[in-house]
């Protein structure tokens, strides 16, 4: 059977005993998840490319302890995330200073709870994407958003794993995980708030 | 049922179809309140956006560069680290 078609567990089987060319299978299976996620969390090629390498180093390292009882992915989430987040703390991205409980309330029309009051969202269509201000728009406001919740986002809303399999690869509560979640996604909505009602202003 | 506990509600599952009365609740409270139902548009665009935004590629120059640094990294020599020669 070439390598390719090899399950997860048969490559980790024959790269524990020394394979060489399977482990380089799990890599080229692996490369293009770890370096989008170290992407979307890090924001800066440099940092990801780091983030990359030293992920597969870690990987190889600690193949020995996988114990097979989660997922292969969960375990190399885990190993990805830990590297993103020891950079990210490591740089000292501007954050906020406050925590974010403030987004456990709903936000208010006369601006007392926080800013970003209710109003219609122009309609954005797909293309919008495009749009080089959007782009920029949705990176100012992830690059806010504090480290500890951008990984949840980016683990539970951009790539899709559910909140228990979120909860694994960060050690945390399901409970803590969905607080987290909430906070995120109501603040990367504040934070959008203002572009989103310009564009509809100015169309 | 209001609009505090609906927020709670919009942040936490979105559009998701929980069968729970309490939930069953605050979706009609949800279909009912255009300020609550604005928010949840708002919220689930947001989500989206980040969702649909297209991720960088992986370039082939950096699988190349990640190959060698494997390489290197994982050759018997460089995992123990060589003693040094006693005088």
């Amino acid at each position: 059977m070439r390598l390719a078609d090899q399950t997860d567990q048969q490559l980790i089987r024959a790269a524990r005993k020394g394979d060489r060319q399977a482990f380089t299978a799990l890599v080229n299976r692996y490369e293009e998840t770890v370096y989008r996620f170290s992407f979307k969390m890090c924001r800066d090629p440099e940092k990801a490319k780091e983030t990359l390498q030293d992920t597969f180093i870690s990987v190889y390292r600690k193949l020995k302890t996988f114990d097979g009882k989660s997922k292969f992915s969960t375990w190399l989430y885990t190993i990805v995330t830990n590297n993103c987040l020891m950079k990210l703390r490591r740089r000292k991205i501007q954050e906020l200073e406050d925590p974010l409980e403030v987004y456990d309330d709903p936000p208010g029309d006369d601006g007392s709870m926080r800013r970003a009051p209710i109003a219609r969202w122009e309609e954005t269509p797909a293309d919008l994407l495009l749009v080089k201000e959007l782009r920029s728009a949705l990176d100012t406001a992830i690059n806010k958003l504090p480290v500890d919740y951008r990984v949840v986002f980016v683990l539970r809303d951009v790539e899709g794993k559910s909140t228990e399999e979120t909860a694994r690869i960060l050690h945390l509560s399901v409970e803590a995980t969905k607080s987290r979640l909430r906070r995120a996604r109501a603040f990367l909505r504040d934070q959008l708030h203002p572009y989103m009602v310009a564009q509809r202003e100015t169309s | 049922m209001n609009c505090r506990q609906a927020y709670r509600f919009i942040c936490d599952h979105l559009d998701e179809r929980i069968a729970s009365p309490r939930c069953r609740a605050i979706r009609k409270h949800i279909a009912c309140c255009p300020r609550c139902r604005e928010y949840l548009e708002s919220v689930k665009t947001t989500v989206r956006l980040y969702q649909t935004a297209p991720g960088p590629k992986l370039p082939h120059a950096l699988h190349r560069d990640l190959m060698k640094s494997l390489d290197t990294a994982l050759q018997p020599a460089a995992r123990k680290a060589p003693r040094r020669a006693r005088r």
